[in-house]
């Protein structure tokens, strides 16, 4: 196990968004699956620190650590710092700078108080560019280096999205709808890059297109109200009853009616 | 160029060549700002940059800049009339200098430790309502002089001098009046009055300062802050604790805006309120920052030499526009119009003094439509900083 919540509650007011979630994560592939409003990107927004939960902790063993630590209270920075990093369900890049920046910024944030030199030019640093470098061949973009994030296609963006939550050598990867408006043949190729990132990284993968789920998840967890209502592997979870009604409503895969569903839940609000 | 705008003007206003009746010195005198209003480009122009450090590079407006600006001023000249305690009057300039740099980086440290809970406008209300505090204070602190509303200027003390510190002969006071002058320079048969030895002694060290603000946002510190600019709530989730960040970069600010500020004491010798710690100054380096193009750094000071390009055109004063077109067109031409509306009644209401009418409309039409600025839009088309593209450019023209 890497991550563990225990009890972990989020109320707004009257609404319940998280209730009383007791997750474990290995090094795996988990993902997270549940109808709009299921309270998904809150969970993130707590096990990331960006919301403080109502009730309940989050605790996190690092790779060389060997005992459990409470971060429920960490911020958000502090959550990346200890190796734990997200992406975003709607593209959230820095808009302006280059490809290549967006990831170096991000690699650079792991070497602590390298930031804070304010009197040495960034070329001394060229290890952080040689990771940005490595990252973005891996995710495809090497040939953009140099462009203006902003001006990227949709998918590309979606893979530098990705590719910032890769920097900093984290051990576990949230990731939120990384497939969130992609075309279908970007799908394939972004399954795969999950897939090969699930080798070497605890994933916690929150997506709607059930083909991907299936596809790269060694489990299954399933949100619904608030509330984990199954927790299983993925041909358990496909076959349960309860999971059905809740969210799948009659997915079989490869079945082109209910894929086509599936994706129909993808353009929905946020989680 | 600017390295030798003294010598340029010199050179064009003093052409005595006419041209169809019109002289092109007088002209020229017309157009172009005289060195003394140089050197004001140069010291405010380091506000505005560093107005800009903060502000074009990690997006926080800082509308209480001013601030920064008023305590190296007030600094200097309350060293300089001997009431700050252990310093005395005739500390060494450059020292006063520093000094005041670092009252005002702890000063800003101060402020943003309590601004920086808010972003957005609150942000710069909050920076707004420190620099008023600060404003009422020092208009009504009457340890300053004896009439602290119209302010204090130094008596007695030398001219402030810059130079290297311990060289004697290395050492050029500032001023209009106080400041030094020099005939002959080197054999050269070169002379330099007192607004020339100014303006290169304020422009090394603003030029200093530049290159110190260039180092720091070309280091892994600089690109925080655009990160910080870019996307904060991602910076954060990359792992920056984006407060000490935005703190650290605020405070640097603080500290180069004092030093436009002390420089400006340095050769003014005298402050008051209304042109350091007033709203309207900070409006100066905002203006100058939009208009030179922000996020550029260097395009506020040029941003500022356009105001003061335009101010000068457009004064009241012997070299302005209106006093040239008066004297210059014949009495005809003067008296022809529209009923009571004639040619020297337009020049009275639309030249004479009018620059603030223009700039307004110059400020509005920027920022709609060259929304990166002078500086930022030459980048743009150039495709890179000035300094890498344009010998490029120029390489070309020569096959």
């Amino acid at each position: 196990m890497v991550l563990r919540t225990t009890d972990l509650t989020k109320r707004f007011g009257g609404v319940t968004a998280v209730d009383g979630v007791e997750f474990e994560l290995g090094a795996e592939c988990c993902s997270l699956i549940g109808p709009n409003g299921a309270g998904k990107t809150t969970f993130f927004n707590l096990l990331t620190g960006v919301l403080e939960p109502t009730e309940g902790t989050v605790e996190y063993r690092g790779g060389d650590g060997d005992g459990w630590t409470d971060i429920t209270d960490h911020a958000p920075h502090e959550t990346a710092l200890s190796g734990i990093h997200r992406s975003y369900q709607i593209t959230n890049i820095f808009a302006t700078s280059t490809v290549l920046e967006n990831v170096r910024i991000a690699a650079q944030a792991a070497g602590g108080a390298d930031s804070f030199r304010a009197w040495r030019n960034v070329e001394a640093f060229p290890e952080y560019e040689r990771e940005a470098d490595h990252i973005l061949e891996r995710v495809g973009l090497a040939d953009e280096r140099e462009t203006v994030a902003e001006t990227l296609s949709h998918g590309e963006k979606r893979n530098l999205e990705l590719a910032i939550a890769l920097a900093g050598d984290p051990d576990v990867l949230l990731l939120d709808e990384p497939t969130a408006g992609v075309s279908s043949d970007g799908i394939d190729e972004l399954t795969d890059l999950i897939d090969d990132i699930a080798a070497d990284h605890a994933v916690l993968l929150v997506e709607h297109n059930m083909d991907v789920v299936m596809e790269v998840s060694d489990r299954i967890a399933v949100l619904n109200q608030g509330s984990l209502i199954a927790d299983d592997d993925p041909e358990a979870i496909r076959d349960s009853q309860r999971v059905q009604d809740a969210y799948l409503g009659g997915y079989e895969p490869d079945s082109a009616a209910a894929s086509d569903d599936a994706d129909d839940a993808t353009g929905g609000g946020l989680a | 160029m600017l390295v030798l705008y003294p010598f340029i003007y010199g050179f064009l206003t003093s052409i005595s060549l006419s041209l169809l009746g019109v002289s092109l010195g007088e002209l020229f005198t017309v157009f172009l700002p005289r060195v003394r209003t140089m050197v004001v480009v140069l010291y405010v122009g380091l506000f505005a940059m560093s107005f800009d450090f903060v502000s074009g590079y990690t997006g926080y407006l800082s509308f209480g800049h001013a601030m920064f600006y008023g305590i190296g001023a007030y600094f200097v000249v309350l060293v300089g009339t001997g009431k700050i305690p252990g310093l005395p009057a005739e500390t060494p300039f450059m020292l006063i200098i520093v000094l005041a740099g670092v009252l005002a980086f702890l000063a800003a440290l101060a402020v943003g430790a309590v601004s920086f809970r808010l972003t957005g406008v609150y942000f710069a209300m909050v920076t707004l309502g420190f620099a008023e505090v600060a404003h009422v204070f020092i208009r009504n602190w009457s340890y300053v002089g004896s009439n602290p509303r119209d302010g204090v200027g130094v008596v007695g003390r030398d001219g402030f001098a810059v130079g290297i510190p311990g060289i004697d002969a290395l050492q050029f006071r500032l001023g209009r009046l106080a400041g030094d002058s020099f005939e002959n320079v080197l054999g050269t048969g070169i002379d330099l009055g007192a607004a020339e030895v100014s303006f290169y002694a304020v422009g090394a060290v603003v030029l200093v300062c530049y290159f110190a603000m260039q180092r720091i946002i070309h280091s892994p510190f600089g690109r925080v802050m655009v990160a910080i600019r870019e996307n904060e709530e991602r910076a954060e989730a990359v792992g920056y604790n984006t407060f000490w960040y935005k703190l650290g970069a605020f405070g640097i600010s603080g500290f180069f805006a004092a030093i436009g500020g002390a420089l400006f004491a340095g050769y003014r010798r005298s402050v008051a309120p209304e042109n350091t710690f007033d709203l309207f100054v900070t409006a100066d380096a905002l203006l100058a920052a939009i208009i030179g193009g922000f996020g550029t750094l260097a395009g506020a000071l040029y941003g500022h030499l356009f105001h003061e390009f335009l101010q000068g055109i457009f004064t009241t004063e012997s070299s302005g526009l209106a006093r040239f077109l008066r004297d210059t067109l014949s009495e005809g031409i003067l008296s022809a119009g529209v009923g009571e509306f004639t040619v020297l009644e337009f020049i009275n209401v639309f030249i004479d003094g009018r620059a603030e009418l223009y700039l307004g409309v110059i400020f509005v039409a920027f920022v709609l439509f060259v929304p990166r600025g002078i500086l930022g839009s030459l980048r743009d088309r150039l495709g890179g900083p000035l300094a890498e593209t344009i010998p490029e450019r120029l390489r070309r023209y020569r096959r």
